[in-house]
């Protein structure tokens, strides 16, 4: 039987009108190196020069499976994962038209403006999009997305439902997060673009730490602990975007908000604007970032209710936990890339890193340093 | 091959500096109002119809070539860099393919000329009477 597929699906092909009907393979490529002016180093980089943390190697097949399904894979291997490969992506996507479409599997969860080409360094003139945005750990998901984009008149406009599931590794832990529901509208009107984000869904976190302080809270204060717990809460998440490119020069900026209310989870708000100028072949750029997730402690009133002998324990446990995991920086990034080739760019960044809380505990947050990376970026 | 290239380049930009223009051909049965807007929306996937319904299939020059530099300058409003970034975006989401490449006027010419769906651009000089000529 098996034998007979292959001159069938030859001549089904032959027979098409459109032009790409067969197996598409496309890739991508990041190589990047970095190192950090301080010892104390910096998302994976320190003060000698590393060549894998940045890099990528990404490969994408497709496959139309009929007129209106097509077959997705990405498999992508990180430097950071000893280029161990992953399917990044894998779905299936149904054409209802050609303004929508519904696509099944594992995706890119559409929450920022780069997210769809956030691993194809070629796409962005970044070398990494801004982490204080972009690092988050819901950045794919398993489940559906519905697409559609169309034209109001010349305004274009898109807009994408996604709904499922996703499990990451955070801070040293894992999330684990289900009723995954995210909306985004994004509309382009000549050189302006603008997207709104709203999302959602059912979180738990668990890491050692923050489970042995919980369980330590929970004989003595059980709805303190349950109210510190993040476990089955909802999570919110929103976003503006804005852009303004007329292809001589540019400027753009994301503004987000992740919360778990219900947890010792703080609120991070998280920004950035750059600007850059396309001289000929050569972009040069400047980003300014920052995220805030340095907020007021929760739950106090609820210490304050026990009698005063067990305040200061607990306070302790609380605002140790909350402390934990809270962090608040800025950092500004200089860069310039260079379009090489037409599927080749060459980059390079200086940013400036700027912790702004002194908390020893502080699980994410790193000292001042001066990060430097070059990168060449390739698409095939 | 180099001084080919050389010449063959100056060639180009001296044809385009006296008279040629870049010229957008469509097939003789298609009788489709298409402007600048169209045209661009076509190049970059955005359009995947004509006004008549029929599907369109663009067919571009290769990336080295002057007359794609010029198209994607002059038509598409962008450097065949940035053109080549925004493919990239779509490509590694699946949103789209880019459109295929041809080497050479006469290969757009026979593309268009059998096809009422190919939407092609060559230069004016080499425009025959198997193509129809838009006028943008």
């Amino acid at each position: 039987m098996k034998k007979y597929l292959l001159p069938i699906s030859l001549m089904a092909l032959s027979v098409s009108t459109a032009v790409n009907a067969d197996v598409r393979i496309n890739g991508f490529a990041n190589f990047t190196a970095g190192m950090t002016t301080d010892e104390s180093g910096l998302y994976g980089y320190d003060d000698s020069v590393d060549f894998s943390n940045g890099s990528l190697f990404a490969l994408q097949i497709s496959g139309d499976v009929n007129e209106n399904v097509t077959a997705t894979a990405q498999i992508v291997a990180r430097g950071a994962e000893n280029y161990e490969a992953e399917f990044e992506w894998a779905y299936l996507t149904y054409a209802i038209n050609d303004t929508s479409s519904i696509s099944a599997g594992r995706l890119r969860t559409p929450v920022f403006r780069y997210s769809s080409s956030l691993d194809v360094g070629y796409s962005y003139h970044w070398i990494t999009a801004p982490r204080s945005v972009y690092n988050v750990p819901f950045n794919n998901f398993n489940g559906v997305r519905y697409d559609y984009s169309s034209y109001l008149g010349d305004w274009e406009v898109a807009f994408q439902l996604s709904l499922g599931e996703y499990n990451e590794s955070v801070s040293g832990g894992s999330v684990e997060a289900d009723e995954l529901i995210n909306l985004s509208l994004e509309t382009t009107y000549e050189s302006f673009k603008a997207r709104i984000v709203a999302g959602r869904a059912n979180n738990s976190f668990s890491q050692v730490l923050v489970d042995g302080a919980i369980a330590n809270l929970a004989p003595l204060a059980p709805g303190l602990a349950d109210d510190l717990a993040l476990v089955d809460d909802q999570g919110v998440f929103l976003g503006l975007g804005l852009e303004y490119d007329n292809f001589d020069w540019f400027v753009s900026g994301e503004l987000t908000s992740v919360e778990t209310e219900d947890s010792f989870s703080p609120e991070d708000i998280a920004w950035y604007v750059t600007a850059g100028m396309r001289l000929g072949k050569w972009t040069p750029h400047l980003t300014y970032e920052t995220r805030d997730g340095n907020q007021d402690f929760k739950f106090l009133d609820q210490v304050a209710a026990f009698p005063p002998e067990f305040q200061p324990g607990l306070m302790q446990a609380v605002a140790g936990l909350q402390g934990f995991f809270m962090e608040e920086f800025s950092m500004i990034t200089v860069g310039l890339r260079y379009d090489f080739d037409t599927n080749v760019a060459l980059k390079a960044e200086v940013s400036r890193y700027d912790n702004k809380i002194d908390n020893p505990a502080d699980i994410n947050t790193a000292e001042d340093t001066t990060l430097i990376n070059i990168s060449v970026n390739y698409v095939f | 091959m180099l001084r080919k290239v050389t010449l063959a380049s100056m060639l180009l930009a001296f044809a385009s500096f006296v008279s040629a223009e870049l010229t957008i051909i469509v097939n003789p049965a298609n009788n489709s109002a298409i402007d600048d807007k169209t045209v661009q929306r076509i190049f970059l996937g955005k359009e995947k119809k004509f006004g008549d319904g029929t599907e369109t299939i663009p067919v571009n020059q290769v990336a080295d070539s002057a007359i794609r530099q010029s198209f994607d300058e002059n038509v598409l409003g962008r450097s065949s860099s940035q053109v080549s970034a925004y493919w990239s975006k779509l490509v590694f989401t699946g949103k789209g393919i880019p459109p295929k490449e041809v080497t050479s006027d006469a290969e757009v010419i026979d593309l268009v000329s059998k096809n009422p769906s190919v939407i092609g651009y060559v230069d004016s000089a080499s425009v025959t009477d198997a193509v129809k000529v838009v006028n943008l």
